[in-house]
């Protein structure tokens, strides 16, 4: 074996500082020593000649192991995290992002949510072509340093920002010339370090990583909180839908587990549904893309319905008939849970609940079903999934949450802005929020933009 | 010549015909020059496997398999016709990248052609990303590409009637949100002005600007009146705390 171990706390260590299994890895493994995994020896080459900086995990992140299919132990920051946001998840699923917070909130972790991000743009440049790799891997270094800047660990909550960070940074590590273009470009933002080094964060971490890595704790959670509400999962059949920006690109970094499938398929979503004790229950596309497409949701919905409701939504109502999809990406969420009503037009209709491994999980351990985890903004039928979890008030809890809606409603409308503000010091009991970093005035990017509308 | 010998089975279009060899071969050229072209592909057992778990094979014509092979067979002509539609339905998955037995990249192939088509202003091109615009215009402006005003139920009638419930005093769900998320309506979260003005700068580095010039001059003088707006006020602000 070419790497002398190390003992080390997390298992053992390579030369390169990679963490590795033990002799006997916990499934069988892909490719022992990949390629991919010289990567993270490259990058301490480079820190090492003052090119880059690495943002190191340490022990106030609270790091917990995961294991990849490579034989690498990846290090998945779990506190004092910085929230690089989603664009469709914020826009589109606002209960993604909230039910995120509510668990960091639930379980007292220190993190930043601030507005000095932008989105990877990355969405973009895979339906428009509209960018190239220096602006792409400029926009990520930019958002990679304001994290570092703030102390700070970055946690991406987008499949696409995290698919393609992870191959933007194996790009810059692997050509000179695509940093050399884009460090003139981050110099003139003021984005490198006061010695003139790129920013590049140790690992790339998905949210879903987090709640791989925290499943234990949210079973707890829900063993203390959930259960008392009368929640019960047991029963629930749950299809899961891995994202293909989060294990197909760059394969090799994404947690794997002995858990799931033996460790031969990916692990997120699939492990925390098992923690709880719902039914994972298996079909036979689970490999297939759902049809998102980048463009095609937005421009060529034929494809994308089709491909939806064929190739998964029907499979998955004939082969297991599921209560609900559980997903970990923005597209496919939205993807599943858009285009189920049109199926009717061709007698291809097969309603299926739909949302994030993180808002089940939040409803499971006793979430509000629509202040926090959002489900009024879904256009498929949840409500027989929550029956079936035990949460029957749910019809008490959509009016409580209508009430607000129309209250907040009212009280702008009639320019009641002082009593809107007193009705927010009490509503808004999810603190800490909106952090930022600097003392700068806070403008918005957004004021000379117009405002949609049918 | 209807079709192709190797397999690429659309007819060459006319105009592909009409335009000169020394053209086609430019920007063939200008795919392979692209650094990231050498880590894409490394060759081909002609297996299928990515064709086969292609999603948008099931439904188009569209073959990963024929990208890679065109590309080893220097196939200029068909490589040419393929930039102007053919490699617009791929829906960007990466199943063909993960799925090969060479670890060749076909979307990632797909990628750079999309981008030369754009920088090169395809007309083609620019039809098919017309209605596309919406979300360049919010990404440009803002760094957010999607935001709760984009989701109009006009727009997307086949997502079922809900969709008019969901829009139904937005402003106001949106504020009811108890966490700091989602709360904007006109993007995704509040992006800060200082942050939209570092990421101007990124696009004029980078050539952004210029390409989105290119494909919609309409669209172009839309997106940079927000952003000179935006820098005018930028500037304002800055000489004030000065």
């Amino acid at each position: 074996m070419a790497h002398a171990k190390l003992e080390s706390k997390w298992g053992y260590v390579s030369h390169g500082g990679i963490l590795r299994y033990p002799e006997e890895p916990p499934f069988p493994v892909k490719e022992y020593d990949a390629h991919y995994d010289h990567i993270f020896e490259m990058m301490e080459e480079l820190e090492a000649k003052g090119e880059i900086l690495i943002h190191r995990i340490t022990e106030e992140h609270q790091p917990i192991a995961v294991f990849t299919r490579t034989g690498r132990i990846k290090l998945i920051p779990t506190n004092k995290l910085w929230h690089h946001k989603s664009c469709g998840q914020c826009g589109n699923i606002p209960g993604y992002p909230a039910s995120v917070f509510w668990f960091m909130n639930k379980f007292g972790l220190d993190y930043l949510n601030e507005p000095h991000q932008t989105s990877c743009t990355a969405w973009n440049y895979h339906g428009s072509g509209t960018s190239n790799p220096v602006a792409l891997a400029a926009v990520w270094l930019r958002n990679m340093h304001q994290a570092w800047k703030t102390g700070y660990y970055p946690l991406i909550h987008c499949g696409t920002s995290f698919g393609s960070y992870k191959e933007t940074r194996e790009q810059l590590i692997m050509n000179k010339e695509l940093r050399d273009a884009v460090k003139p470009i981050l110099k003139k933002l003021g984005r490198l370090t006061e010695d003139g080094r790129i920013v590049i964060p140790q690992e790339v971490v998905h949210y879903s990583e987090w709640v791989h890595a925290m499943r234990y704790k949210i079973k707890e959670l829900y063993e203390k909180e959930g259960k008392a509400k009368g929640i019960d999962v047991s029963n629930v059949r749950v299809a899961i839908h891995n994202a293909c920006h989060t294990y197909k690109m760059i394969a090799d970094d994404y947690p794997y587990d002995p858990e799931v499938y033996n460790g031969q398929r990916p692990a997120a979503s699939t492990a925390v549904v098992k923690a709880l004790g719902a039914q994972v229950v298996d079909y036979s596309t689970w490999y297939d893309c759902c049809g998102f497409g980048f463009r095609h949701i937005l421009t060529e919905r034929e494809f994308t319905r089709s491909m939806a409701i064929q190739r998964k939504l029907k499979v998955i109502a004939e082969e297991v008939k599921a209560d609900l999809i559980v997903t970990h990406d923005t597209g496919c969420t939205t993807t599943f849970e858009k285009n189920q009503w049109i199926g009717k037009a061709h007698g291809m209709y097969h309603p299926v609940a739909v949302m994030s491994d993180v808002m089940f999980a939040a409803l499971a351990c006793g979430a509000h079903p629509f202040k926090v985890v959002q489900l009024y903004w879904n256009c498929s039928h949840y409500e027989p999934l929550l029956e079936k979890m035990g949460i029957t008030n749910w019809r008490e809890l959509k009016k409580e949450w209508e009430d607000t809606v129309k209250y907040i409603s009212e009280l702008e409308k009639a320019g009641k802005y002082d009593e809107l503000m007193e009705f927010f010091k009490e509503y808004d009991l999810y603190e800490p929020y909106s952090r930022t970093s600097t003392g700068k005035p806070k403008a918005s990017a957004t004021a000379n933009m117009p405002l949609f509308k049918s | 010549m209807d079709g192709h010998i190797y397999g690429y089975n659309l007819p060459i279009s006319e105009k592909t015909k009409m335009v000169p060899w020394e053209e086609k071969v430019r920007i063939v050229e200008e795919v392979k020059s692209d650094f990231r072209f050498k880590e894409y592909i490394f060759g081909c057992l002609n297996c299928g496997v990515c064709t086969a778990s292609c999603p948008s094979n099931r439904f188009f014509d569209y073959s990963p398999r024929e990208i890679v092979q065109r590309f080893l067979e220097e196939d200029v002509e068909v490589l040419y016709d393929m930039m102007h539609e053919y490699i617009w339905a791929c829906s960007q998955c990466f199943t063909c990248w993960i799925r090969c037995p060479f670890v060749n990249n076909p979307g990632g192939l797909v990628a750079i052609m999309r981008e030369v088509a754009v920088r090169n202003a395809f007309e083609a091109t620019k039809d098919l990303l017309k209605p596309y615009g919406r979300v360049l215009l919010k990404v440009m402006t803002t760094g957010n590409q999607l935001s709760a005003d984009m989701l109009q139920p006009d727009f997307f009638p086949d997502w079922g009637p809900k969709m008019a419930d969901n829009m139904e005093n937005l402003r106001a769900k949106r504020l009811a949100i108890p966490f700091d998320v989602g709360k904007s309506v006109k993007t995704a979260w509040e992006v800060s002005l200082e942050t939209a003005i570092e990421m101007y700068t990124i696009w004029r580095e980078t050539g952004i600007f210029e390409m989105l010039e290119k494909l919609d001059p309409n669209l172009y003088n839309v997106i940079m009146d927000i952003v000179e707006e935006n820098e005018e006020r930028y500037q304002e602000l800055y000489e004030e705390e000065e």
